[in-house]
């Protein structure tokens, strides 16, 4: 998707950094901005609660679709069932219309979708940062209290789960992995479902 | 007993008293504030007593720490001025000696600020206020960050301006 007026702004949310990320920025190589983000700045600043979450940015640095599920590849349909092709579609057509896009949000549909962080989200997401800095400085013991506090505190950020789980022998420290979590979903999806509208047929 | 005797017990009592109560404190507190990690000095026990996470620090820390200052408008930083409360004024400040000390976390609860802390750690981190966090939601802006690429080199959203942007979040785990 290569476009002079178009740019793909990647972001690793990694504790350990190019240690954990690097691999697969390495395998992938990519043609487009991929930044390594260690404190998981951008869930934070952007309220997201997955990956992978793509939010689109216009020309003048403005919203136009906030926070949601975005594959642009294939390589875990398997796990999600969400196929890419869609989803490109609808990047495409953003691409050639600009505003008039039908996936290009009104201020009203923006507004309606996007959550203000509440006081349990906000101290979930102070929580998930002290335990960050714990973690760093080789408190390991002690940033697992923290973890888990921003997971009781916003039980719907998966990153704040599987970020911590993946620091720490996560059937030993919290007695559970994410299969286990996706299997007790029983099918439902661990991420809000993709919303895009039906385009219309010329 | 005479009285150099006395002086002398006297004496070893204080040193011992000081002694107990610098092992009983821990020796340095950590405020993570706007992500920066500052060490300040801790407060006198006495002050601690009412709520144990309730964190004073001294002017001089408070400065180095947030950048807020206390002015007799309130507390400021730049053009950024909150008012204390006038009926809480005593929650906010307490003036031992020649120090006076400002508690953090009344104006954390004032400001509407997150506050996480680990007392055996000896750490506060203290979050965006709610108006720096959500503020983007009214004006549509997308929240700018500098992060770094693989090779150290950093990039700003906003180095992207005039170009539509797909930010695109993922991770390893």
């Amino acid at each position: 998707m290569k476009d002079k007026n178009f740019e793909i702004v990647s972001i690793a949310q990694d504790t350990g950094g190019a240690r954990d990320a690097g691999p697969w920025i390495t395998a992938a190589k990519p043609e487009y901005t991929v930044l390594i983000d260690t404190k998981h700045l951008v869930t934070r600043l952007y309220n997201m609660v997955n990956v992978p979450t793509a939010v689109w940015i216009n020309e003048e640095g403005r919203i136009v679709r906030p926070n949601e599920v975005a594959y642009v590849d294939n390589r875990f349909t398997s796990l999600h069932r969400l196929e890419a092709a869609p989803y490109l579609d609808a990047l495409r057509d953003w691409l050639a219309k600009g505003e008039e896009s039908v996936f290009a949000m009104s201020e009203k549909e923006l507004k309606a979708q996007m959550a203000e962080q509440n006081t349990d989200w906000a101290l979930a997401a102070a929580e998930f940062g002290l335990a960050e800095y714990l973690y760093r400085k080789g408190e390991q013991v002690a940033s697992i209290k923290h973890y888990k506090e921003a997971q009781r505190l916003n039980p719907d950020n998966w990153n704040y789960k599987r970020q911590a789980w993946a620091l720490s022998d996560a059937e030993r420290d919290y007695g559970t992995s994410f299969q286990k979590e996706v299997q007790k979903l029983g099918g439902k999806p661990y991420y809000a479902p993709r919303k895009l509208p039906e385009t219309k047929k010329p | 007993m005479s009285k150099p005797i006395l002086t002398f017990c006297a004496l070893l009592i204080c040193m011992m008293a000081a002694v107990i109560s610098q092992a009983s404190e821990p020796v340095r507190r950590t405020i993570i504030y706007d992500g920066i990690v500052t060490e300040v000095a801790s407060a006198p026990t006495s002050l601690r007593a009412s709520k144990a996470a309730d964190l004073w620090v001294n002017l001089n820390d408070l400065k180095r720490a947030t950048g807020f200052e206390v002015k007799p408008k309130g507390v400021c930083r730049d053009e950024l001025c909150f008012p204390i409360p006038r009926a809480r004024q005593r929650t906010f400040l307490d003036k031992r000696g020649s120090v006076t000390w400002f508690n953090l976390m009344e104006f954390a609860r004032l400001v509407l600020q997150p506050v996480a802390y680990d007392m055996e750690q000896a750490v506060w981190f203290f979050g965006p206020r709610a108006d720096e966090q959500n503020g983007y939601i009214a004006t549509l802006e997308a929240p700018d960050f500098t992060l770094p690429d693989m090779n150290g080199k950093m990039h700003s959203l906003s180095d992207f301006r005039g170009k539509k942007v797909l930010l695109l979040t993922w991770a390893s785990w």
